[in-house]
């Protein structure tokens, strides 16, 4: 219950900011464009025509093809500006509890330290969820519903999106504990959102340089870092329906948040406020 | 005892800062505690320390008999730290209600006990108000209310009258004492010293970490073996028997403060007085305020 109600707070701090009421804003906007702008004429149980925005599109298109396609774009942007901008929404909202007044009133609660820093970590991360999931699930449903194309892919990609931004919160609560400085924590998570794709191409990154000491270094850090670019691969390629080759990316990046957290609480346990 | 520390010292930049330096004091149960000190002396740390938000460098403390790493005591503390900051987006109601959860209170109670300490404070009427409109007050009165929350048995108070007007402080201090008769302890930290004066049990004056003096507030103000003597008429001349008795006597604005070795002493001088037809009013023993306690106290320590 204690648990919970840090959450609960979290959760509530985080609804209180405009970022997360326009993201949802946007998100609603996004279903109903689905609910007018798509018309699938059935007739006899058999489709007879499909129109975006009234404009009849040709007997050849594949409805199929249409749904995963759309699924597919909406679950990029929400792997690029979802991700982008709940990370910058997010990103004070560890800072805001170590500072000084707010940080004595957590810690002089009967809860342990580990509790508090969980709890502020799920509820950002379920607020994050609930926002992704909203925007997937029903204009998921509108678009299945409209159409009788059921495409579960999507839901996967959004777990995998889900699971991205976890993975990068969790690097961003390490900063802001280590300089309870929420835009300096932003900015490097940032530098590692749009830096790690970069090293899907270090073979011709160091091919570039003289000493093979930079080989073993940009492969140490490809093997450390989040791999964001693979993971947003593998949320287009779950959104439209093809197979997945490795899910190395997913579960190493998985283990970085997972070591992100184990330092960030041991931090966290040992500093004084 | 409610809170006991030994030799707690906490330092900062490898040692250079000493913010506590073998701190050692004992509160008893059912007392209100006054934690005195200037700017920077360490009382802050010192409670932080109590709290687990600040770990000691070394040294032990127990409060309400469990070592202070002891998070799951925090279930029987009040606290209200100085500047305290709740989230701005939620009303007074609200804060009492999260912050009563965290504190493991169910929301049966919550809600019976919100609307009680809500009106204890003077904030019924802001009830649904966001805190960001309040004045200093005002939250203020908020933190003292949530520390009052979960009915503590220990409540730790860094400057409980800060921003609050003379009438609000008496009903404080009024709050405070009806807590100290129902059994609970009050640890106060304060620059009011005439606060601290009115309230307090007993005192602890902390300077650079260290503490100073301990003792009841008699002790402290009470200067032993000093009397004032008031006499009906203003300008007695009693000098000469004073003289005689090798007694001190020293007179400012009309009162007479006389300097005694001993009770007995004190007795010889009231019967020579008598014998000689002085009409006597009153014999008090001289006091002097908190205030001048502390700056002698901590001046004689900077001499040192």
């Amino acid at each position: 219950m204690k648990f919970l109600s840090i959450v609960q707070l979290t959760f509530r701090e985080s609804l209180a900011k405009k970022t997360f009421m326009a993201f949802l804003a946007i998100s609603t906007f996004i279903c109903l464009l689905f609910i007018f702008a798509l018309n699938v004429d059935i007739v006899d149980g058999l489709q007879s025509g499909v129109s975006i925005f009234g404009k009849d599109l040709p007997k050849q298109f594949d409805l199929t093809k249409i749904v995963v396609g759309i699924e597919g774009g909406l679950s990029v942007l929400l792997y690029t500006a979802g991700i982008f901008l709940s990370l910058f929404a997010t990103s004070n909202l560890i800072s805001t509890m170590l500072k000084p007044g707010f940080v004595d009133l957590f810690l002089s609660k009967p809860v342990s330290r580990l509790q508090i820093l969980s709890g502020r970590f799920i509820g950002s991360v379920l607020i994050v969820a609930l926002n992704i999931f909203y925007l997937v699930i029903v204009s998921g449903l509108i678009l299945s519903l409209k159409t009788g194309v059921w495409n579960w892919g999507f839901l996967w990609a959004a777990v995998i999106i889900v699971l991205s931004f976890t993975v990068l919160f969790a690097l961003m609560t390490l900063l802001s504990i280590i300089s309870k400085n929420g835009p300096l924590s932003l900015m490097v998570t940032y530098l590692v959102l749009f830096f790690s794709p970069l090293l899907l191409v270090r073979n011709q990154i160091y091919a570039l340089l003289s000493s093979k000491y930079y080989g073993y270094f940009f492969d140490g850090l490809y093997y450390v870092l989040p791999k964001t670019a693979e993971m947003g691969a593998m949320t287009q390629n779950l959104a439209r329906g093809l197979e997945i080759n490795s899910w190395m990316p997913l579960w190493s990046s998985l283990l970085f948040a997972l070591v992100m957290l184990g330092i960030s609480a041991y931090i966290f346990q040992k500093k004084s406020y | 005892m409610v809170v006991e520390t030994l030799e707690l010292t906490k330092h900062y930049s490898k040692g250079k800062v000493k913010a506590l330096d073998g701190c050692s004091l004992r509160v008893e149960k059912g007392k209100i505690f006054g934690l005195l000190g200037p700017n920077g002396a360490g009382k802050t740390t010192l409670v932080k320390t109590l709290l687990g938000i600040i770990h000691p460098t070394s040294g032990s403390a127990r409060i309400l008999g469990e070592p202070i790493s002891n998070y799951r005591v925090h279930a029987h503390i009040g606290y209200l730290a100085e500047n305290h900051r709740f989230p701005e987006f939620l009303n007074a109601r609200q804060i009492l209600f999260y912050y009563g959860k965290m504190s493991g209170l169910n929301t049966e109670l919550l809600y019976k006990r919100i609307p009680e300490l809500l009106d204890l404070v003077h904030l019924s009427k802001w009830a649904k108000t966001r805190i960001h409109k309040f004045s200093k007050g005002m939250a203020q009165r908020l933190g003292l209310a949530h520390a009052l929350l979960n009915d503590p048995d220990l409540l730790f108070l860094d400057e409980p009258t800060d921003g609050i007007d003379p009438v609000g402080r008496k009903e404080i201090r009024d709050l405070l004492i009806s807590l100290r008769n129902q059994g609970k302890t009050i640890f106060i930290n304060s620059h009011q010293l005439s606060e601290v004066e009115r309230i307090s049990d007993e005192i602890a004056i902390l300077k650079n970490g260290k503490v100073l003096k301990t003792g009841s507030v008699e002790e402290f103000i009470s200067v032993k073996q000093q009397y004032q003597l008031l006499f009906t008429e203003g300008d007695t001349p009693f000098s000469e028997v004073c003289a005689e008795l090798n007694i001190p006597l020293v007179q400012t604005d009309g009162l007479f403060t006389v300097s005694v070795e001993s009770d007995l002493q004190l007795n010889h001088l009231i019967d020579e007085l008598r014998q000689q037809r002085f009409i006597l009013q009153g014999i008090v023993p001289r006091k002097i305020s908190l205030e001048d306690y502390f700056i002698d106290v901590v001046g004689e320590e900077a001499q040192v």
